[in-house]
């Protein structure tokens, strides 16, 4: 496959320097996935998909264009390569542009990107993989009347970048996850929950543990109250701060973001923005992690960057562009997600470091508050101000859960929740936004009707 | 009227196919998907349909006059489903050949052989054909429009919004088009051909005074040509961005608390999409994940309240004639006088539950299994003066645009969040606030709307369920909803 994919990419930047392309960028990718998806306790649908494309990336005087196509077929590729180069024809100069990124070396080793058992799984055994997480979960919930939603997916994939400065760069990877969803009637109310787990290798999978978590947070959900009005602290569990610091922290030490002022941790680099309690790194090279990889989607070679370290603001996320802006150091994070999306910034693994303790321990340390497991919600990028939802989540007292909470909010602005964390538990998990632990915010605003 | 031109460029319908096997063939989209559909069927599926599109999009996106990302997409492909006693399969192709359309109809059928023995309940797919091709007439198809005059018309908005005031810090403006063709064929016999034109325009603001930063947006998206973008609403779009993120400086948070809140026709059309639509889709029945299960025909409201998706309207985002499954759409009165009335169907939950299939199935592409969504959904004016409606109201909040929505059907919850709002106060509007969320639940929400304006507004949107996004619109008239929960800081 690596010879198809670069050979195709190396195909498109010639062809657009050809086409009067001053510097050229052909992002390549090939994935094929299997999905098998649960309705009402059983199996009921199974999908293949193979999915290949070409972006391409072109530069003429500080003007850019990008294309794509949903094939890997020359002809095709060629026409998107004309696609690109007249957009980037019409487009407004950037004086901020400099250049595409040139080859620097070699690329880092990353370990256990690619697991042949999930490469080569049979819709056979994904099929039992389901059953045994299903079975499960049903298991736990014999008393109830239930309807559970499951789904396994897995992918594998290539993907190789080409450009006109000398960069050649390809790897491989496989990705899965399993989920389990149940809902649970009862006389007076329905409610539900799910839980599930995302890996690279499919010997990482414990489907029994999924289903049995799945079964017991549904349970947890029944009996839901609305509460008092009130100041109160905040245990976040690791779903609930992937939610709010992958994509609430994440997202905004984008550099694109700050520079233009559209941020709010715009202007803090080198100051204490959090508690010391708080030390967050982004590592693309850690070995096996779901978002790990060699290289970022402009071909430059990964790095571990500490982002907050004790509660100081180190560094930003970059790409060629904004740290050529900033006339700083690239920090490898171009994010494509597909060869469908021109580059932008994104973290890859971020991973807060944990403290002691686990969630109950936080619990019980803290005494009185919410436990909030997941919310949906994200904070106003630019003001900071955050009102979440908490989608699943209990009032405690005295050190011991009392009762899931229903239609509750917790408001509170990011600056002020980065300040206020003062704990942060041992009770590390990989979560869809960030590898990370629970944490405990002092106080935040608590609204329930 | 439909341009003849457009289609000789970018057409499928009667596009010339090369392959290494048949050198400039002329294969129409009907052969390949009949090919599909027989192999399908050979290899032992009862039931097999499949999508053939062609998509042709352009975003061009601007940041302070600089373009920042252009691009320009080419989708093209097709999707097969094979059904047997209840197990269903879907494999995709960008192989746009007989070979290719042979090879995903057996390899779906394939999977689905392999799913059968595993499926807990047995049922068929049955539904009522069509036969139709629907040819979309628009003034200026988009590649009749020179890019340049794409560009400049995003200049032109993002010019506006930066000298509208001083205080306007960051301005980002995207204009995105999207021209597709869809061929859908099942076994049932149905053939039918849609096209699809969607231009759209978002400017983003960011405004800034000292240490103050706000944001705010407006989007104008429509179904028809680039002649749609010169309309007075697309064509000052820059400016009301840029009104509302300025005026947002000297805005407050709102406090926590539970409060009467009129919303504007646009957050309106949110609480509805988000608080009602989602639980009204009828794959929630046979997995049963909406609290709205055993509602059908009973009350959800009171009985001034209407609530109608409608994927028929002149012009909408979220309008199409027929749906991804090849099926007939028409108006679906979701809410009658308070009762829930109909549900959204696709072929499968419309056999299952023995119910009349009314084109509400839809998919992101060719490479998406088509499920129930939404379309243009809306609550039906009422009528109340939206003056007297706010002067009634005396103490709450008027709750303006919103920024995002999301709901659990199956837990019955949902949350949204205004973009901006005013805070009333002896029935008059006072002090601006701002990011004001709300929250509730699907079977209380309804019946705390005691005031429906007779006023009404779509705006477009864009919804996403199971990984899909489609376009979509949601509106309706000013409502209020008493004693809902604000978030606040």
């Amino acid at each position: 496959m690596r010879e198809e994919i670069l050979g195709i990419a190396e195909i498109a930047v010639r062809h657009a320097e050809r086409q009067g392309a001053e510097q050229a960028e052909a992002f390549v990718a090939s994935t094929r996935s299997f999905t098998i998806e649960v309705e009402n306790n059983s199996i009921k649908s199974a999908a293949e998909r193979c999915d290949s494309g070409c972006g391409i990336r072109c530069v003429i005087d500080s003007r850019i264009g990008f294309a794509y196509v949903t094939t890997i077929r020359e002809e095709d590729v060629r026409a998107a390569v004309e696609r690109a180069i007249s957009l980037a024809h019409v487009s407004v100069p950037d004086p901020d542009f400099g250049s595409l990124p040139s080859a620097s070396g070699g690329y880092p080793v990353v370990e256990r990107l690619y697991d042949r058992a999930m490469a080569n799984l049979s819709s056979e055994e994904a099929a039992d993989i389901v059953t045994r997480m299903v079975d499960a979960t049903k298991e736990s919930l014999s008393d109830y009347k239930y309807a559970i939603e499951a789904q396994m997916r897995t992918s594998r994939g290539g993907a190789g970048i080409v450009n006109s400065l000398g960069i050649e760069a390809y790897y491989e990877g496989t990705t899965g996850y399993i989920y389990s969803a149940p809902t649970i009637k009862t006389e007076d109310e329905q409610t539900s929950s799910s839980e599930y787990e995302l890996a690279r290798a499919l010997r990482e999978f414990d489907p029994e543990k999924v289903g049995r978590e799945a079964a017991a947070a549904v349970i947890a959900n029944l009996g839901g109250r609305r509460i008092e009005n009130d100041k109160m602290p905040v245990v976040f569990g690791p779903i609930a701060v992937g939610s709010v610091l992958g994509g609430g922290f994440g997202g905004a030490v984008n550099a694109e973001e700050v520079q233009f002022g559209r941020s709010y941790v715009a202007d803090a680099l080198g100051q204490q923005i959090a508690s010391e309690h708080l030390t967050i790194v982004d590592d693309a090279l850690s070995p096996g992690e779901v978002s790990s990889r060699p290289f970022d989607g402009e071909g430059v070679p990964s790095r571990r960057i500490m982002l907050l370290e004790q509660g100081v603001l180190k560094s930003l996320l970059h790409n060629s562009y904004t740290a050529q802006k900033d006339q700083v150091e690239n920090t490898a994070h171009a994010s494509r997600s597909s060869y469908s999306s021109p580059p932008r910034i994104a973290p890859s693994n971020l991973i807060v470091q944990p403290g002691r303790g686990g969630l109950m321990d936080l619990v019980e340390e803290v005494g009185r508050g919410i436990l909030c497991r997941d919310t949906g919600d994200r904070p106003n990028m630019t003001t900071g101000d955050l009102s979440a939802l908490v989608m699943e989540g209990y009032y405690f007292e005295n050190g011991e859960i009392r009762y899931p909470v229903k239609s509750t909010l917790i408001g509170i602005n990011m600056l002020d929740l980065l300040r206020r964390v003062i704990l942060v538990g041992g009770d590390v998990r990989r979560t869809s936004e960030a590898i990370t632990p629970s944490i405990v915010v002092e106080q935040a605003q608590i609204t329930s009707g | 009227m439909y341009h003849q031109g457009y289609t000789d460029r970018h057409s499928l319908f009667k596009a010339i196919i090369t392959s290494g096997v048949c050198d400039r063939l002329v294969i129409l989209m009907e052969d390949l998907a009949q090919i599909a559909v027989e192999s399908a069927l050979d290899a032992g599926a009862s039931f097999a349909d499949v999508r053939i599109e062609n998509t042709h999009s352009t975003v061009i996106e601007m940041v302070n006059g600089v373009t920042r990302r252009s691009m320009s997409a080419h989708l093209r492909g097709a999707g097969v489903r094979a059904f047997i006693d209840g197990a269903w399969a879907f494999a995709q192709t960008t192989e746009l050949t007989p070979e290719g359309m042979r090879g995903v109809g057996e390899s779906a059928t394939k999977l689905a052989l392999a799913v059968r023995p595993l499926v807990a309940e047995r049922f068929e797919i049955d539904g009522p054909t069509f036969r139709a091709k629907e040819f979309i007439s628009v003034r200026r198809p988009f590649p009749d429009v020179p890019m340049e005059e794409k560009m400049e018309f995003v200049k032109q908005i993002d010019m506006q919004a930066r000298e509208f005031d001083e205080r306007v810090s960051n301005a980002r403006t995207v204009y995105g088009e999207l021209w597709s063709e869809l061929y859908v064929a099942n076994s049932l016999g149905t053939s039918v051909y849609i096209e699809n034109s969607l231009p759209r325009i978002i400017s983003s603001i960011t405004a800034r005074e000292g240490a103050n930063r706000q944001r705010a947006y407006r989007s104008v998206g429509v179904k028809g040509g680039f002649e749609m973008m010169m309309e007075e609403d697309a064509q000052t779009v820059g400016e009301r961005a840029a009104r509302t993120a300025v005026d947002l400086l000297s805005s407050v948070a709102v406090r926590g608390g539970v409060y009467d809140v009129v919303m504007d026709p646009v957050l309106n059309g949110v609480m509805v999409h988000e608080a009602f639509g989602h639980a009204c889709e009828a794959d929630g029945w046979p997995a049963h994940t909406t609290v709205l299960e055993d509602k059908l025909g009973q009350s959800v409201g009171p009985e001034w309240l209407n609530i109608s998706d409608d994927p028929t309207l002149d012009c909408a985002r979220g309008s199409y004639p027929y749906d991804w499954e090849g099926t007939k759409t028409r108006k679906r009165i979701l809410v009658k006088d308070g009762i829930l009335t109909e549900i959204l169907h696709s072929l499968e939950t419309a056999s299952r539950l023995g119910m009349e299939s009314n084109g509400a199935a839809r998919a992101e592409s060719y490479a998406h299994v088509p499920i129930p969504r939404m379309s243009n959904t809306f609550m039906e004016p009422g009528d109340w003066d939206v003056d007297e409606l706010i002067e009634d109201t005396r103490h709450g909040l008027l709750l303006c645009r919103f920024n995002y929505g999301y709901t659990n059907p199956s837990m019955g919850h949902f949350m949204f969040q205004a973009q901006y709002g005013y805070v009333i106060k002896k029935g008059e509007i006072g002090q601006m606030v701002r990011d004001v969320s709300l929250s509730g639940l699907i079977l209380e929400v309804l019946s705390k709307i005691d005031a429906v304006g007779r006023d009404f507004e779509l705006d477009a949107g864009t919804c996403g369920k199971n990984g899909q996004w489609v376009p979509d619109m949601s509106g309706g008239p000013h409502a209020r909803a008493t004693e809902v929960p604000v978030g606040g800081m």
